[in-house]
């Protein structure tokens, strides 16, 4: 396919969201305290190893958004939620870091088991 | 090292074949320079952190709901279709980090500067934000609190940077020129006037 002035205008537009619309129970509350799940799949995942057995909170509930990894895996969009999760810079990092520091980062139910 | 001459000559030569060949239009080119220069970058962040500045209602607006408040100000484009705000105070420092590669919002802030991309920028500013700010020259008071935002999934991070003292009497356009793309990644202040 030839690149076009109008294949270009496509590109930039919104393609839509990978928030889905879709009643899915969420398996954690805001304010829950959970541990990231030890998992190391091959190929694709948005689990950063850094995460990996760390124990966090759940600050906010972003919604029910499309599963990257079974996406990444042609195995479905399989939708669930997708939490805002605080962990401390101690708990990743170790005591030398500064107590108050916070790392936030985004995690799929499927991450997560209660801690 | 490469230099920009050698740069520019492998791009043109890029160019006269992707065209030689039928595979890519001129104005497909033009189009996507005149994108990435003029229509998405920094200069449209930096309207919506000028307006947060001046406007209270619409910063509640943007920090409830930024993907929202963004698309209310006419920027909409791939890679801001489900935004954040986070704002800095005196007390909270938000930085922002892709960990696992370069997820940046492309509407607000354009595409990401190399050293955003770069594995050491995105180890670090994860394991040292402290001292990554401090190379950024970025003075952090040593009781207040750092957060990293590490955008790894779907959602896309701004930061709202404090507006500097010394600016309150200025017009929401005159703001504009101290909101600096950094600032809104958080590795700096908005400059001071």
């Amino acid at each position: 396919m030839k690149i076009t002035r109008e294949v270009v205008q496509g590109l930039y537009k919104q393609t839509g969201t990978a928030r889905v619309d879709t009643d899915v129970a969420a398996s954690f509350q805001v304010g829950d305290t959970i541990q990231a799940r030890n998992i190391n799949p091959t190929g694709h995942t948005r689990l950063p190893r850094y995460i990996r057995g760390k124990k966090g909170s759940i600050a906010t509930d972003n919604g029910v958004f499309k599963f990257a990894d079974s996406l990444a895996h042609g195995a479905g969009t399989q939708p669930q939620h997708l939490y805002s999760v605080r962990f401390t810079a101690q708990e990743i990092w170790g005591g030398e870091a500064p107590a108050q520091d916070s790392l936030y980062i985004d995690l799929w139910d499927d991450y997560l088991e209660p801690a | 090292m490469t230099s920009d001459a050698d740069v520019a000559l492998r791009v043109r030569a890029l160019e006269s074949l992707l065209l030689e060949k039928g595979l890519v239009e001129a104005p497909a080119i033009d189009e996507i320079i005149d994108l990435f220069e003029n229509r998405l970058g920094p200069q449209n962040g930096a309207k919506v952190i000028a307006r947060a500045w001046t406007d209270p209602e619409f910063k509640a607006r943007l920090l409830a709901n930024a993907t929202d408040a963004i698309v209310e100000m006419g920027y909409e484009a791939v890679q801001g279709e489900d935004m954040v705000v986070v704002e800095n105070t005196p007390r909270i420092h938000n930085l922002v980090v892709c960990t696992l590669c370069s997820c940046f919002p492309w509407a607000t802030l354009g595409l990401p500067p190399v050293w955003y991309k770069s594995a050491p920028y995105r180890a670090r500013a994860a394991s040292d934000p402290r001292g990554v700010l401090a190379e950024f020259g970025t003075a952090i008071a040593d009781d207040a609190e750092v957060r990293v935002w590490d955008s790894n999934a779907e959602l896309r991070y701004m930061v709202l940077p404090e507006r500097p003292a010394g600016s309150e009497g200025m017009s929401e356009e005159d703001l504009l020129a101290l909101v600096t793309r950094d600032s809104m990644i958080g590795v700096s202040h908005a400059v001071t006037p």
